[in-house]
């Protein structure tokens, strides 16, 4: 009993980790004084067979980035769906949310065990078809942006609201107490800065929704409708670790209830791609008569899709990205669509981004924001800049280091200075020494070109008593300008800047070359 | 205490807190040691480091400045993502060997810090000086990223062409507060000197200061009024300032200039850049506040 005990606290520890792992990673994703990120931080993408399979339907090429999913696609044909119940992180959270949300009612109907297996054909034919579906269901993308767009963002805001009113309202007895916990939640507790994102209340709902769903039935993501457990649970199916005995005992039928993946049918019978292998069955045994062995896959129960089901499934899955690509996005400008630096063709950037958030958490002006629909409704919760919010810092190529998919490409930052995003233009009508005939030079003074890809024009005006005084107007080195927006975002007027970046992808699409 | 209890309690507490009156006191300004006739120091050498102590020392020695038990305020130019060759930034040792005087002077704490225009993680690592501060070690020497809730509303009394700003508090609290800019190339001031240097201690849309520059700075200079300004010439950048970037722009002078006139050290330091000060608005409008010295036949130049 006591090493079958043990196997528990195994398992619980191991997700411990792998949660404590993906919270540090969360924290490193930023810039910590180098100009590389220092660790994989993107791994829980990588190791994820779900997102390496789709990008490579979509992408129809073979990217080495996706070793790890390779790893873990072998692991589960060897182990079973381990990862499940000792890895994942949304797991984790899922099941320490048990007792706070338990289930109320009597489960759902067996039908819904089945939606996981059709949003994994959805995602696989719309990916071959050339559009990519995996973000909107991707275990770790819905946790990711959750905790990048809402969680992490309040967490720090309500931290620091508290210190800060004790700092500024506080008797000076108090904040001497306050103050050295701050400093210290500040060294890694607390993000550095405090991020707004353009989507947290989408991003926050759909995150919740996964836990509500708890009310219903336990783990109800995880059985019916994570796409990653049914390609893991797939997999798992040709796995040699067997279970002993096959089905419930007559007897008894513990197993039945303890088990949070449901993994015996109505008859008793055992299904091994429902499987998480907690253990928790092994462990609580009265008879101490459950064991894990190896064996020869039965491969006899099939995984139970109709025909038609399948069909209809697999049809939708290649008829929305043709109906996505007669979008009027196809043809309508979109000028303010500003992508990150290195992605260059709209299409396959949309075809590999798994909206994961990573590109938008490491930004470190809070530039990369999420898409709502300006790039049509398959391009939402993708990364676009927007420069009034934050600009892209000229020495900074982070995103690209981050990115798991390579859909914001891992170039040397001396090929991202040169990349442009898109091209400054001034709004004659309101920049102030147009308009107004003030001097005026902030955007020219940021601009991190070496040479300046602002510059003026010195004019002489009138100064309305006869008299006339020189001014400076700027305007843009079309050939330097690499749209980075730093211009755009500390444009001194108040609202809507003078001067605005905008896509150049329309003249770049046209062939004029990788970086013109 | 059951949680209703506590929850009042707490309620309370907070109401109590938010409705006290701010225990904010900005203590009144140093004034600057106005030396008759003002005096401006400057040094040449290729050691940084000796270089500022000589440079201190001619000037009397830190102990004039920084009293044992201070809090000390140095603030460099760390405004830009760049490396210390590229000249955008205060050179990193002049600052380390600065703070290390402070220190030795027997300053309680000293604060390094710059609100900066790139970011400022990158600015404090770029431009050396996190570490060459970090490096000494002690713990009563810190460079603290500037933050948000350290802004405090400041009514500018004397000033022309602005009422009031946000200023940085810490700033305005210290003891000593010694203003270490660097010289540089500016599209609109001509040059970046000291009084352009005190623009870091500003919160808010800093963009709106650039709009009547000269007058704008010299009523920040009613208010932030270091003991000491040391111009860092080591290299200027003489072009595509205030960011630069290309160190072609850049040369080498090995210079240090300081004053507590703050007006009398930015006007000799025009003369490394062949102007004059008269051709700097904030210089011009800073003397005629009474601030300090421009004619330079009047400034007593002391090389050592």
């Amino acid at each position: 009993m006591k090493g079958r005990k043990a196997l528990l606290w195994a398992r619980r520890l191991t997700q411990l980790s792998f949660l404590g792992l993906f919270f540090y990673l969360f924290r490193l994703t930023d810039y910590t004084g180098k100009d590389q990120i220092a660790a994989a931080v993107n791994i829980f993408f990588r190791w994820n067979p779900l997102v390496a399979l789709s990008v490579t339907l979509a992408a129809k090429a073979l990217l080495a980035l996706f070793l790890p999913a390779l790893l873990l696609a072998v692991l589960t044909l060897l182990l079973g769906r381990f990862f499940c119940g000792w890895v994942c992180p949304l797991g984790t959270l899922l099941d320490a949310a048990h007792k706070v949300v338990p289930p109320r009612g009597q489960g759902v109907g067996k039908g819904w065990v089945k939606v996981k297996y059709f949003l994994l054909l959805l995602i696989s034919a719309s990916s071959l078809f050339g559009l990519q579906l995996v973000g909107f269901f991707d275990p770790f993308a819905l946790l990711l942006r959750g905790f990048t767009f809402a969680v992490d963002p309040v967490f720090n805001s309500s931290v620091t609201g508290i210190f800060d009113t004790l700092y500024k309202k506080g008797p000076s007895w108090v904040t001497s107490l306050s103050e050295p916990v701050y400093e210290f939640l500040k060294k890694g507790v607390l993000p550095y800065q405090q991020s707004i994102f353009s989507l947290s209340l989408v991003a926050f709902f759909l995150l919740l929704g996964i836990f509500l769903l708890e009310r219903v039935q336990r783990r109800f993501w995880c059985k019916n409708l994570c796409p990653l457990g049914a390609l893991l649970a797939l997999l798992s199916r040709f796995s040699p670790l067997r279970r002993r005995p096959g089905k419930l005992c007559p007897s008894c039928g513990q197993c039945g209830k303890l088990c949070r993946f449901e993994a015996f049918q109505e008859d008793g019978r055992f299904v091994p791609e429902r499987c998480n292998l907690c253990m928790e069955c092994v462990a609580k045994c009265p008879q101490g008569m459950i064991s894990y062995r190896l064996g020869v896959p039965s491969l006899q129960d099939r995984v139970d899709l109709s025909r038609r089901a399948f069909l209809g499934v697999g049809l939708t899955g290649v008829a929305l990205p043709l109906v996505s690509r007669v979008g009027w996005g196809e043809k309508l400008p979109r000028p303010t669509l500003l992508r990150p630096p290195g992605a260059l063709d709209e299409r396959l950037f949309l075809q590999k981004c798994v909206r994961c958030g990573e590109c938008m958490k490491v930004c470190i002006q809070n530039g990369l924001q999420p898409t709502l629909l300006e790039a049509g409704a398959e391009g939402m919760f993708t990364p676009r800049l927007v420069p009034r919010i934050g600009y892209c810092e000229y020495n900074c190529n982070l995103c690209g280091q981050v990115c798991p998919t390579g859909a914001i490409p891992k170039v040397p930052l001396s090929e991202k200075q040169r990349f442009q995003i898109g091209k400054s233009h001034f709004d004659k009508n309101r920049c102030l020494p147009y308009a107004k005939e003030v001097p005026c030079m902030v955007c020219e003074e940021h601009c991190p070109i070496y040479d300046k890809a602002i510059r003026f024009h010195e004019v002489t005006v009138s100064d309305g008593r006869g008299g006339t005084f020189p001014l400076r107007q700027p305007y843009v080195v079309e050939e330097l300008c690499i749209g980075c927006g730093i211009c755009e975002n500390k444009c001194p007027l108040p609202g809507e800047a003078a001067i605005h970046v905008l896509s150049q992808r329309d003249l770049r699409e046209a062939g004029n070359g990788k970086y013109d | 205490m059951d949680r209703r209890d506590f929850l009042r309690q707490l309620s309370l507490y907070t109401a109590g807190a938010l409705a006290a009156p701010p225990v904010l006191e900005v203590l009144s300004n140093p004034t600057f040691a106005a030396s008759t006739p003002p005096t401006v120091n400057v040094v040449k050498g290729k050691n940084y480091e000796e270089l500022t102590r000589r440079l201190l020392l001619s000037l009397g020695g830190m102990k004039k400045f920084v009293h044992s038990g201070d809090k000390v305020v140095i603030k460099p130019n760390i405004g830009w993502d760049r490396t210390p060759e590229q000249g955008a930034n205060t050179h990193p040792l002049v600052v380390k060997t600065l703070v290390k005087m402070a220190l030795e002077a027997g300053a309680s704490k000293v604060q390094v810090f710059d609100r900066s225009c790139n970011e400022e993680r990158r600015c404090y690592f770029n431009s050396g000086i996190k570490e060459a501060v970090e490096s000494l070690g002690d713990k009563r020497a810190t460079i603290p990223y500037v933050e948000e809730r350290k802004f405090v509303p400041i009514v500018i009394k004397q000033g022309k062409a602005l009422r009031d700003w946000i200023f940085y508090k810490e700033a305005l609290e210290a003891d000593c507060y010694i203003n270490v800019p660097v010289a540089k190339h500016h599209s609109l001031a001509k040059l970046t000197l000291g009084l352009k240097n005190s623009m870091g201690m500003l919160g808010g849309n800093r963009g709106r200061i650039h709009q009547n520059m000269g007058q704008n700075l010299a009523d920040i200079a009613t208010v932030i009024r270091p003991k000491l300004t040391v111009v860092d010439a080591t290299r200027i950048l003489f072009r595509n300032g205030p960011v630069g970037g290309n160190l072609r722009d850049v040369k080498v002078l090995d210079t240090l200039i300081a004053s507590t006139d703050p007006v009398a050290v930015d006007s000799y330091a025009t003369t490394l850049f062949n102007l004059r000060p008269e051709e700097i608005d904030s210089i011009r409008r800073a003397y005629e506040f009474g601030l300090g010295e421009m004619d330079l036949k009047k400034i007593r130049v002391l090389e050592a």
